[in-house]
């Protein structure tokens, strides 16, 4: 018995590593369904307040953004915390214009400065915006800053 | 020699013997320990008041949170409750899936206490290969749910999403991962004979003493009796599978390891059946429960007055959840009974009036009854 026990050690011992570098070698572990940084689609939005309502951890506050935004004449978005979000996707589901909706950059991906990246530094993004004519864009807000991040074509 | 006074020592919360966030006060006599005090506590984030202050479905997002590491029965428990006062049935789909997650977060939990098992014994091996394990079964839940430690995947009335399209071959990819590592675990580690020499005859708990002190789940089982919710009052899927209950024979320490070992293979065994069951194609996964408001409203169209009450094993034990409801958008009351409590006051008080133990077996007494400290201060 005790030599089996061994042998298993042997085993494991000539076993590459399990663990695995993050981020340095591998990438985040992430899937398609991953709950991550959320998106507001600002020309989708009502400002009706739902996500305030329904948030457990009290996380998303309504910012007053002012705008040209035809659909939400109160100009109202919620900008969210990520400090206190739990990522339970509880405001996506009871959006009723699916103007919430969520990607897959969490942990590391939203806190680095890392310009590779695809979070990029908010001034940049809004000397981007300031560019453009028609910006179409999507916003989400957290305490300090507003983030703004361009929409993705196709 | 004068008989000395028995001496008071405070093991934890920041010990490695000590299971998580809670502490003991050990008395000791030279290394005798004459008795030992629970000090809870110290993860006391007040989840009862909590959950009366949120949504109905908002709730299920707390629910998992009061035991870290078997979070998916308790929010089972949860859901099952709020369904039993809402009477409403989920789908046959729903109940299937939830089933299977639920099984998954037993054979996590067991990996995870497997980990602090082999710590406490000070066979260092143990805990990477369970840990690698659990990985495995972490990467799976963040395939299905989207998240890797507390879900979120269950609702009242269902599933919040429908499974992926390879859901057979990603869950019997995960398990065919899993159970070779705990095969090894226990060829190298249960049947070791160091370890049968520190845990036998260690910690008995034997036969109807287990019931008077309350014990539920694994240390219940080990002292050899056969009750186990899943059998006893199936919910969910439990009615039409094919599964033992396994049970010790001795009630010690190493019975309830190996108690938890098999029951590792027999949620393999469950999760193999019901895989079988569940169609990626059929939609039918979430009955719309009467508990969102029409958003010009701050109250519901339906609400319910009354009480509804769920029991489920989870991997420690009997998890107990009862609700009541007063026609609010909000639960009057949120009642949650958590096996873990009467395993580190009872059962740990018993074990040390009847045994000579000394302070190098309290944490492999402690550890061999797999508390989940989140759980007791809740």
């Amino acid at each position: 018995m005790a030599l089996k026990a061994l042998l298993l050690g042997m085993k494991y011992l000539f076993r590459k590593p399990y663990t695995m570098l993050v981020p340095e070698k591998e990438p985040p572990m992430t899937t398609e369904r991953t709950r991550g940084r959320h998106l507001l689609d600002m020309s989708k939005c009502v400002g009706c307040r739902m996500c305030q309502m329904v948030c457990p951890a009290d996380a998303i506050k309504m910012y007053k953004v002012e705008g040209d935004f035809k659909r939400n004449p109160k100009k109202i978005f919620p900008g969210i915390d990520f400090n206190r979000c739990t990522f339970c996707a509880l405001c996506v589901e009871v959006c009723p214009t699916g103007a919430l909706s969520m990607t897959d950059i969490t942990g590391w991906y939203m806190t680095t400065t890392d310009t590779r990246t695809n979070l990029r530094s908010p001034y940049d993004l809004a000397a981007e915006l300031a560019k453009n004519e028609k910006p179409d864009f999507r916003i989400t807000i957290t305490k300090q800053t507003f983030l703004y991040q361009t929409k993705k074509k196709g | 020699m004068a008989e000395s006074k028995p001496r008071m020592i405070f093991l934890g919360p920041q010990h490695p013997g000590a299971p998580g966030n809670v502490a003991f006060k050990v008395w000791l006599k030279g290394e005798k320990v004459v008795k030992a005090e629970l000090v809870p506590g110290f993860l006391h984030r007040g989840f009862e008041k909590m959950m009366e202050n949120r949504w109905w479905e908002v709730d299920v997002v707390l629910s998992p949170r009061y035991c870290v590491e078997d979070p998916d029965n308790f929010e089972l428990a949860y859901v099952l409750a709020v369904e039993d006062l809402f009477g409403v049935e989920a789908p046959e789909k729903a109940k299937v899936v939830r089933t299977i997650v639920a099984e998954m977060s037993r054979i996590q939990s067991h990996l995870f206490w497997l980990m602090h098992m082999g710590g406490a014994t000070g066979a260092r091996y143990i805990p990477g290969w369970a840990m690698a394990a659990r990985e495995e079964i972490l990467k799976w839940y963040d395939y299905v749910t989207g998240h890797r430690i507390y879900h979120h995947y269950m609702t009242p009335g269902g599933i919040r999403w429908n499974i992926p399209k390879d859901f057979k071959e990603v869950t019997l990819r995960a398990l065919n991962k899993v159970m070779p590592i705990v095969k090894d675990i226990e060829d190298a580690f249960i049947n070791n004979r160091i370890l049968r020499a520190r845990t036998e005859g260690i910690g008995v708990v034997k036969g109807y003493v287990a019931v008077q002190l309350n014990a539920t789940g694994p240390t219940l089982r080990a002292a050899g009796i056969k009750y186990d919710v899943r059998k006893v009052d199936p919910y969910e899927a439990y009615r039409d599978v094919d599964f033992e209950i396994p049970t010790g024979t001795e009630g010690d320490a190493h019975d309830r390891i190996v108690v938890r070992i098999r029951e590792i293979y027999q949620s393999k065994r469950i999760i193999e059946q019901l895989v079988e069951r569940v169609k990626p194609e059929d939609l039918n996964y979430r009955v719309k429960m009467p508990l969102l408001p029409p958003p010009s409203l701050p109250w519901p169209a339906v609400a319910r007055h009354g009480e509804g009450m769920s029991r489920v094993e989870a991997a420690r034990g009997e998890a107990m959840v009862h609700v009541v409801g007063i026609k609010d958008r909000k639960p009057y009351r949120v009642k949650l009974i958590t096996p873990s409590m009467p395993l580190l006051t009872t059962v740990m008080d018993y074990i040390i009036e009847h045994e000579d133990i000394t302070i190098a077996d309290l944490p492999i007494i402690v550890m061999s009854l797999d508390p989940c400290p989140p759980d007791i201060d809740r």
